[in-house]
């Protein structure tokens, strides 16, 4: 299954507290995605928490835009990405 | 007694069960398909499921038998019967497969909830089962039924119709299980409980619950092994047999499925006497008396270890014994199978053309043409006449079938005969045959040499039907072909003598081909003809012809670029092919509709129409490669990855075709993604080409597309020919003019591409906020940096030349319609002579009025004498022929 990088602006700041409600809201987000086959790997956010480069599996392109509409996430940008390993050379 | 190691495959059908009784969308139903080699277990967890569940209100079980040509529909006569009631009597006498499919559907809605529906061994399941269970399983969401099917996934190959069936399931509904084999550890508990010893058992059965417990059945010697297949398993145990049992088993391994008890006694005298024996070694007694074995493969291996000139004798005895039988309802395709067994040709010829009618009335087009190959082969005393007709009948059931190799040969024969006897109406009309089926093959020069032979020979006798088809084929083929000209002779020549004589089915099939031919002429009348071949084919219950009207009615708007319109004709067309089963057609115009909706903006839902279409494992190339266009275009305008390989593979099905209508929107679309990349250049060969082939066709919109990539990719055009308007107006730098007639047709993308050429600011916001709202990120940030550097692009030449001399700013579209009002001319006639539509006569219209600062047409028409418009007009123009 093809690997992809979501970039994903939040204007008003991505706020994901560490508590039971944080949980909820991640969980829901990985429910929300086994409809149409897709795994939400993990994450990197900005330290101003302004834009997130999200790590996902999925069949194609058009599920990640599918999943992110049921769970109101922006999409800036899909891009296919490879694994490159930097030790993989020495 | 529990089954070993099928506990996980029972508690996955006792929780889809739970779904439809009790889930959160109760009466939900749902498809099960089990797979797995013969001698697996599927029946046996089946039994074991349905007999300890207790949701299910009842259970009905179908079985296909694996007679040589199976009966139409067996399954659900089983059903019928044990559903009781009315039901038996209201398949039987439906006449064709949609009342069959209608009873069926309006029984189970009444019945109770939920109801199990089991489908066995559906890989020898006639052609009309196979719809049945697709058109249930498309249908299950209002029926609270658990419909399983059953089936030897090892004996479906990849071009078996079962996988089409499955393709088109609503993938939601529909659960796999694929019971195991029995491991070391059970096959020897196996052993063990028969007191026997496990060596070697489970390496040689492969674990094969059936050949396992046939093994362990073989009485036990000394010098005994295990036997090495089923087939020797099953005849080591009859070894023993009696000979009355031995006579009882002989026929019952002779009947396919189950052999009556009425059946058995007038075939084989006092079988009574003998049914304990045949019990004690693996032979099972229905409920209703009737006698069969316990699983398909010992009855194979008996009939296979038979002797042939004793097989036949006893199939001739079966065979009188179901004569005799009078009362009974005998369905004929077991007559046929037994006749054919014994060699006995009169029988036949009798039953076989019987069958086959009625296999074919219930659209079991396979079953039908087994049968007249049967009774062909039976035939060779026959009359040349009766002969050739049987010929032509199983021409069609072949055309039907999309055998068209085998149809061509079968009609050839018939040809041969014809010519033989001298009948020159069946010569034509095996030539008209022979034409189609030589175009559907792929072999235009052969379909144009049959379809002008056809002609000939017809127009010597007196003219009838014949000829009226043999005229309307002609037409089909030049509209095929973009040829109008010929369309129209042809057409007109057919709906003459079609309506001299009355024939509904002639007069919508040519009315069909001369609209579209019309209609993509830019002559908008082919649309009434296009209404009028609809109508006539819906008011007549010709279901194929109506398929294809709402068909080319669509695709024809869509070429128009008339989305409204394509629209309510997709969606009216997929909903009558719904109903009729009409899968191929559904998925065109599925195809089709995506194609609409990304035009429209509908990104989300052209993305997810495409998808469906691409990855149904029967779709046509013609469906495919607009399905696969719409996809990579979605995703090379979101700046999604992955959108060259959907128009590559476009690209690769499209050549072939060799028509342009297919290959001219993939060269577009490769060159809208190069242009994205800033490769443009590199397609320009493939742009020339294209273009170059469009401007031979009198087709303004695919011009239109492919002149605007070529001004886009050379930065010039010398030499326009006659194109659609918006496209003139953007290569003519009339790019506002552009963007409102994008607006009207109701192109978002195309309109903001049209106002990001402007220099702007306010129109180049306006793109921009149209190209965000689409998500459009790629033309986004293409309009972002333009704004911030502030760039400013001239206009072209031609634009500045033509607002020199006409200071109203009328473009030259302007120019050609107000031309036109000086004449006088209404804006129906307007629209014909410069190939567009009313609406865009209109528009252009008040356009004028509104730059002229004028009222009426009268007063444009006075305005453009007096400020030498008209001249202007003569001049050079874009859009014109």
């Amino acid at each position: 299954m093809p690997r992809y990088v979501v970039e994903r602006e939040f204007s008003a700041g991505l706020i994901v507290p560490i508590n039971d409600e944080g949980a909820k809201a991640c969980c829901n987000v990985v429910d929300a995605n086994l409809t149409d086959g897709v795994t939400w790997v993990h994450s990197y956010v900005t330290l101003d928490k302004n834009k997130s480069y999200c790590v996902y599996d999925g069949p194609n392109p058009e599920a990640i835009r599918r999943a992110a509409g049921k769970t109101n996430l922006p999409v800036n940008k899909i891009s296919e990405v490879r694994v490159l390993d930097p030790y993989f050379y020495q | 007694m529990s089954l070993l190691e099928r506990e996980s495959s029972l508690e996955s059908l006792n929780a889809w069960l739970a779904q439809i009784a009790t889930g959160p969308v109760a009466g939900t139903g749902c498809v099960v398909l089990v797979a797995g080699e013969a001698g697996i277990g599927k029946t046996a967890l089946l039994q074991q499921f349905t007999h300890q569940q207790h949701l299910a209100k009842r259970v009905l079980w179908g079985g296909c038998e694996a007679l040589f040509t199976p009966h139409p529909l067996a399954p659900l006569y089983d059903m019928a019967r044990q559903a009781g009631g009315e039901f038996t009597q209201h398949i039987s006498t439906a006449e064709t497969r949609e009342h069959v499919f209608n009873a069926t559907m309006d029984h189970l809605s009444r019945g109770p909830m939920p109801t199990i529906l089991v489908f066995e061994d559906v890989h020898w399941a006639d052609e009309a089962t196979l719809d049945l269970i697709k058109y249930l399983g498309r249908r299950l969401t209002r029926l609270g039924v658990m419909l399983i099917a059953t089936y030897r996934d090892d004996e479906v190959g990849v071009r078996h119709p079962l996988h089409a069936v499955i393709g088109d399931l609503p993938s939601a509904t529909v659960h796999r299980l694929q019971p195991a084999p029995l491991s070391a550890a059970a096959v020897a508990t196996l052993a063990e409980a028969a007191g026997r010893s496990a060596a070697r058992l489970h390496e040689i059965t492969g674990g094969n619950p059936f050949f396992v417990t046939e093994a362990l059945a073989v009485p036990e010697t000394p010098e005994s092994a295990v036997p090495a297949t089923v087939r020797d398993a099953v005849i080591a145990r009859l070894a023993r047999l009696s000979e009355p049992a031995r006579a009882v088993v002989n026929v019952v391994a002779l009947v396919p499925g189950k052999t009556e008890r009425w059946l058995l006694d007038k075939t084989v005298p006092k079988a009574g006497a003998a049914l304990q024996e045949c019990l004690s070694v693996g032979m099972v007694a229905l409920p209703d008396g009737a006698l069969a074995f316990r699983h398909e493969l010992a009855r194979r291996a008996v009939e296979e270890h038979l002797p042939i000139p004793q097989r036949q004798d006893l199939h001739a005895r079966i065979l009188r014994s179901l004569l005799r039988q009078i009362g009974t309802d005998v369905p004929t395709t077991r007559l046929v199978h037994h006749a054919d067994q014994a060699g006995d040709s009169e029988a036949v010829l009798r039953y076989a053309p019987l069958a086959a009618e009625r296999a074919a009335a219930l659209s079991a087009h396979r079953e039908a043409a087994a049968h007249y190959e049967t009774a062909f082969r039976h035939a060779a005393s026959w009359a040349d006449a009766c002969r050739a007709d049987l010929l032509e009948s199983l021409s069609y059931e072949y055309y039907l079938i999309e055998h068209v190799p085998e149809a061509i040969e079968a009609r050839e024969a018939a040809l041969k005969l014809w010519r033989a006897a001298g009948d020159r109406l069946k010569i034509g009309d095996s030539l008209r045959w022979l034409s189609r089926l030589s175009w559907f093959n792929g072999v235009k020069d052969a379909a144009e040499r049959y379809a002008t032979d056809a002609i000939e020979t017809l127009e010597q006798l007196a003219p009838g039907r014949e000829l009226a088809y043999a005229y309307s084929n002609r037409a089909q083929l030049h509209m095929l072909t973009n040829e109008p000209g010929p369309t129209l002779h042809w057409g007109r020549k057919a709906i003459d003598l079609a309506t001299a004589l009355n024939d509904t089915e002639i007069l919508s099939h040519a009315y069909n081909n001369v609209g579209t031919a019309k209609a993509t002429a830019m002559d908008l009348k082919g649309y009434d003809d296009l209404e009028h071949s609809l109508k006539l084919a819906l008011d007549a219950g010709l279901q194929e012809h109506a398929g294809r009207a709402y068909t080319n009615l669509a695709t024809t708007a869509i070429r128009l670029h008339d989305f409204d319109c394509a629209i309510r004709y997709l969606n009216d067309g997929i909903a009558y092919c719904e109903n009729h089963e009409l899968v191929a057609w559904i998925r065109y115009m599925t195809a089709a509709r995506s194609v609409v909706f990304l035009a429209q903006g509908h990104w989300d839902r052209a993305a997810d129409e495409a998808q469906a279409v691409i990855t149904n494992p029967c779709v046509a190339p013609i469906s495919k490669i607009q399905a696969l266009m719409v996809l990579g275009l979605v995703r090379a305008r979101r700046g999604d990855p992955d959108s060259d390989a959907p128009l590559n593979e476009a690209m690769d099905l499209a050549v072939p075709t060799g028509e342009m209508q297919r290959i001219g929107p993939i060269v577009a679309a490769r060159a809208e993604v190069a242009w994205f990349k800033g490769a443009i250049n590199d397609m320009a060969d493939e742009i020339r080409a294209a273009y170059d082939q469009a401007q031979k066709q009198s087709d303004p919109w695919m011009q239109g597309e492919l002149a605007f990539w070529r001004w886009r990719c050379d930065g010039a055009l010398e030499r326009v020919g006659c194109i659609a308007d918006p496209f003139a107006h953007q290569i003519a730098g009339n790019w506002a003019e552009a963007a409102s007639l994008w607006e009207s047709i109701g192109a978002p993308y195309e309109m903001a591409l049209a106002l990001a050429d402007s220099s702007n600011e306010a129109d180049l916001r306006k793109a921009l906020k149209i190209f965000e709202e689409l998500g459009a990120a790629p033309m986004a940030g293409i309009l972002r940096r333009k704004l911030r550097a502030g760039g400013i692009r001239g206009i072209t030449r031609g634009a500045q030349e033509r607002t020199r001399q006409n200071p109203h700013g009328l473009t030259a579209r302007e120019l050609g319609v107000l031309e036109e009002l000086t004449q006088g001319r209404r804006n129906a006639d307007i629209a014909r002579r410069l190939f567009v539509s009313e609406k865009t006569v209109d528009h252009h219209v008040s356009s004028i009025l509104a730059k002229l600062g004028v009222r009426s047409r009268g007063e444009a028409a006075a305005a453009a004498h007096r400020l030498g418009l008209a001249e202007i007009a003569e001049g050079p123009r874009v859009a014109r022929k």
